[in-house]
């Protein structure tokens, strides 16, 4: 990787092993190189890790995993380093496994309808390489562009079609993973189903990279639905909106997607990169899309459009082509990023309420909103309840990040006190492990920790993360970046 | 008489000793213990894990016969009558309920809402939710609803020294922790006892089709064709199910191999696919179509094929088994193939029905018991040679032995022995039921 020759020589005994093993090339120790691979998507926490190594195979990352485990040195997988939530960051002194050079398909077989991957194969590139068959990868994270399948199988990572086609662990057949002692172990024998014993595979889905490294995915393809139509709803009151999500599914209709972005949100998409020419006066705007075999579709788009209008709808059209609808899912995609249009720094949440209650929580953090004094943007997922509110500050000003990260908080508070998760895709990482108390409790952390131990007994695997320290409250951090969901 | 040392745990009427004599299917208890609500589960299993005793789990018992070397617990803890719809959800298509409760009052209560739990397992007026989740049970259409481990948000559990943890939660999307959620889907009782599931709902489809293509000449090469081709259109079947001539006998008259691809969409997408199939039909293949009350007839009668541990009357001469095998996708027709070749050789009557685009294949088996153990493993052999799996569903005690209810421990057994170990560390849960003799 880096051609001319290093100035300094490296001291590390850990370090020179690793040269020793995978060659000087492919191992980062200079503070200056490690320097990017300080946070993830994440960046309001920080550390440095001791070294970066870069590995090409299984055996490499056995090897590499047998001498960390040696040495008692803990150590972090990292993908595209695309995650939300901190996963992937050091607390400072951990060797990151970099997984970016295993990025080739393996075998593809799509009489059965399933591909084999290395975990560094990017999530869209997944989709791109066998749309000419027609197929597709269902998981589809705003970051897809970037982020990797290995990274999506330790975040269990959604997005914006998960509510009809689930979440990266519905998807997942098989996985080759290296244990923290190195051993190479085979699960789900290359998409066999319901292989006998526990399920593993849906333990180590959104297992934050805690349990295993994954090396190899065995991942389930999907046909491209026949059709797909595409809606926009403006509303002038969000609980028109919000009614609306819960009359569309009450319809019977289990739509593709069912977004859903109120009027900050909408301020912030239009003066980015994709506006849409939405109306600069609306209180929320419903992006609703509907596939399947076509002589069924018009019948749910007639009845959703019923739906809106029922509920008093100012405007509602159907995407003309696919030029259109492009354009509505990029103004959507790029939601995040576009706040950085009307705001120096924004945090993003992952909250999960029944969708029921939607009304009732924008009510509550609109009120967060006015007593922390900071203005938050919603966008997110209508449709299973999958809330992304965007606190927007100055990090500049004092005091501000630190009300940020409490608005945060309580944001997720309130979706604990009515039944719903303190994220429903981003992870816990380091951000959110505090917060894990909203929803479990002490005996119930504990069940999982102890589950760690049969994988993990040594916690030199990715250590701190997803769950509560004993006496650690929410920390403030410094300001994020604007970073893609 | 009850023994002494149980008493005062619950009241008197909740516990009996068990007079009768020992089941052909075992996994039994000399006390029995029926448990009334999520805290009589909580104080059995406290007493028993102080007091080391062993502790079968069961409800309406359809799978008794599925796994276990153990022919009498301590105790028998029935869930039967800790039953009941905890919340219904209409607007968040969620349900949460107890273990006790079938599938069939489950479906008969959402039916009220137009909504339903997307599972079509065996015996719905028997087989209760708790089973179903801790067996990790499946029907024809989990081809396009997907299976037990899509559908479970949230559990609680009783750990085996009396606490409930709760496991993921209520809403649909959610990926706070671990997903301990799989843990205890198909972990046949031996990690903790569900008192609680919150699950997903869907709504009932608008209209249902169901299209059965008969091969009269069972020609092996044109069901695989036409199922590729299937698979590779557009056509969304909600199952592509491959049966046996004696299976299909029973349902149909006829003796045939046979496909039943159900569709369930708006009326106007059914016919279309419908039409789809009908335009591509191989040459040679027979034709019907069954639509709405018809097709859920068909469907109902599919239900109740195949043993069922509740009331299994046969004897040890003349017994049967039931067995899953799970292979890719495709291999099911090799599989289905080789289950009725291997049935002639052997002097065992098979059914068979299977899909092939999800590769899970049931085979029923009746026959003597020591050809019934032959043929099993001799089917198994054939199996694991394209890397797949048989599991007996069913089988009489005496046999599990014999034949070995799960194959061999997975190269990772390691890992399962040390969550079992984690969660249950003096294996008073459901012990033996599992792989491995966990």
């Amino acid at each position: 990787m880096f051609g001319k020759k290093r100035k300094k020589q490296c001291s590390d005994p850990v370090v020179q092993q690793l040269i020793t093993m995978v060659g000087e090339s492919e191992v980062l120790y200079l503070k200056e190189e490690l320097i990017a691979y300080e946070c993830d998507g994440y960046t309001m926490s920080k550390g440095m890790p001791r070294a970066v190594v870069f590995v090409n195979n299984t055996e490499q990352v056995s090897e590499v995993v047998k001498l960390l485990n040696k040495e008692k040195v803990p150590f972090i997988a990292r993908g595209a380093g695309t995650g939300l939530s901190g996963g992937a960051t050091p607390f400072g002194g951990e060797v990151i496994i970099s997984l970016v050079r295993m990025k080739k398909m393996l075998h593809l077989d799509l009489e059965n309808r399933k591909a084999v991957i290395e975990p560094g194969y990017v999530n869209l590139k997944l989709t791109q390489s066998i749309s000419d068959k027609g197929y597709y990868y269902a998981p589809d994270p705003s970051s897809q562009y970037a982020c990797t399948v290995g990274g999506n199988v330790a975040e269990n990572a959604g997005g914006a079609h998960c509510l009809k086609y689930g979440v990266t662990t519905n998807h997942i057949l098989g996985l080759e993973i290296v244990l923290p002692t190195g051993e190479i172990v085979e699960i789900g024998d290359d998409g066999i189903p319901d292989h006998p014993g526990y399920d593993l595979l849906g333990l180590l889905t959104g297992s934050e990279g805690t349990l295993g490294i994954v090396t190899k995915i065995t991942v389930k393809v999907l046909k491209n639905p026949e059709d797909k139509k595409t809606v926009l709803a403006y509303y002038d009151d969000i609980n028109d909106a919000s009614q609306s999500v819960s009359d569309i599914i009450s319809t019977g209709i289990i739509p593709a997607a069912l977004e859903m972005m109120d009027s900050i949100a909408i301020e912030g998409v239009e003066s980015a990169a994709y506006p849409v020419g939405h109306p600069s006066d609306i209180a929320a705007f419903l992006l609703i899309e509907v596939d399947g075999i076509s002589a069924g579709i018009d019948d749910q788009i007639n009845e959703i459009l019923t739906v809106c209008k029922n509920n008093n709808v100012r405007k509602v059209k159907v995407a003309k082509d696919e030029a259109e609808r492009g354009l509505w899912w990029a103004n959507r995609k790029t939601g995040f990023g576009a706040m950085g249009t009307i705001s120096p720094d924004y945090l993003v949440q992952d909250g999960v309420i029944p969708r029921t209650r939607l009304p009732e929580v924008l009510g509550e953090i609109a009120e967060i909103s006015i007593k922390y004094k900071l203005r938050i943007a919603n966008i997110f997922h209508a449709g299973d309840g999958n809330l992304h509110p965007l606190i927007l500050f100055d990090a500049s000003i004092p005091g501000q990040s630190e009300r940020a990260s409490k608005a945060g908080s309580e944001c997720l508070k309130v979706c604990a006190d009515v039944g719903g998760s303190i994220t429903g895709e981003h992870g816990v990482g380091i951000e959110k492990s505090a917060e894990m108390r909203f929803i479990f409790s002490e005996e119930e952390v504990a069940a999982q920790t102890n589950i760690r131990a049969v994988f993990n007994p040594e916690n030199l695997l990715n250590p701190g993360k997803l769950f509560p320290q004993p006496g650690r409250c929410v920390e403030v951090k410094k300001e994020p970046e604007k970073v893609e969901v | 008489m009850i023994s002494p040392s149980l008493e005062g745990i619950l009241p008197k009427e909740q516990m009996r000793y068990n007079n009768e004599e020992k089941h052909l299917l075992g996994n039994g208890g000399i006390q029995i213990i029926e448990a009334y609500s999520e805290e009589d589960i909580s104080k059995v299993l406290a007493f028993s894990n102080k007091y080391g005793k062993t502790v079968n789990v069961i409800s309406g018992g359809t799978k008794r016969g599925y796994g276990g070397l153990i022919e009498q617990a301590d105790i028998l803890l029935s869930l039967a009558k800790y039953k009941g719809i905890v919340e219904h959800s209409v607007g968040d298509l969620t349900m949460t309920v107890r273990p006790g409760t079938t599938l069939k009052e489950i479906s008969d209560e959402l039916g009220n809402y137009g909504q339903r739990v997307a599972l079509d397992t065996s015996w719905p007026e028997i087989a209760t939710i708790g089973g179903i989740v801790s067996s990790n049970d499946s029907g024809a259409k989990r081809l396009l609803y997907g299976s037990v481990r899509d559908l479970v948000i949230g559990t609680r559990i009783v750990y085996p020294d009396g606490r409930v943890i709760r496991t993921g939660g209520k809403v649909v999307k959610n990926v706070a922790g671990y997903d301990m959620n799989k843990l205890f889907v198909g972990s046949m009782g031996t990690l903790g006892v569900i008192s609680e599931i919150t699950i997903k709902l869907r709504p009932l489809p608008k209209y249902e089709g169901l299209s059965l293509l008969h091969f009269p000449q069972g020609n092996e090469q044109a069901i695989r064709a036409f199922t590729v081709l299937l698979l590779d259109s557009k056509m969304e079947p909600v199952s592509l199910e491959i049966l046996n001539p004696a299976i299909t006998e029973k349902m149909t008259g006829k003796h045939h191999y046979t496909l039943a691809i159900a569709f369930e969409d708006r009326e106007n997408a059914v016919l279309y696919q419908e039409n789809w199939v009908k335009e591509h039909l191989p040459i040679g293949a027979e034709h019907s179509v069954l639509h709405e009350e018809e097709a859920r007839q068909w469907w109902a009668k599919f239900q109740h094929l195949g043993p069922n541990g509740h009331h299994d009357d046969e004897n040890d001469t003349y017994t049967q088994a039931a067995l899953k095998i799970g292979s890719n996708n495709l291999d099911v027709l090799i599989n289905v193939k080789a289950a009725v070749e291997l049935a002639k050789v052997f002097h065992v009557v098979v059914e068979a029905h299977g899909g092939v685009g999800h590769g899970i294949l049931r085979v029923y088996v009746k026959g003597f018991p020591e050809d019934i153990v032959t043929y099993i493993k001799a089917l198994r052999k054939k199996v694991e040679e394209k890397r797949g799996y048989v599991v007996c569903t069913h089988l009489p005690f005496k046999l599990r032995e014999t034949v070995g209810v799960w194959g061999e421990k997975p190269g990772y057994f390691a890992l399962l022995e040390g969550i079992k170990r984690t969660n249950d560390p003096n294996r008073i849960l459901n012990r033996q039921r599992f792989v491995g003799g966990i």
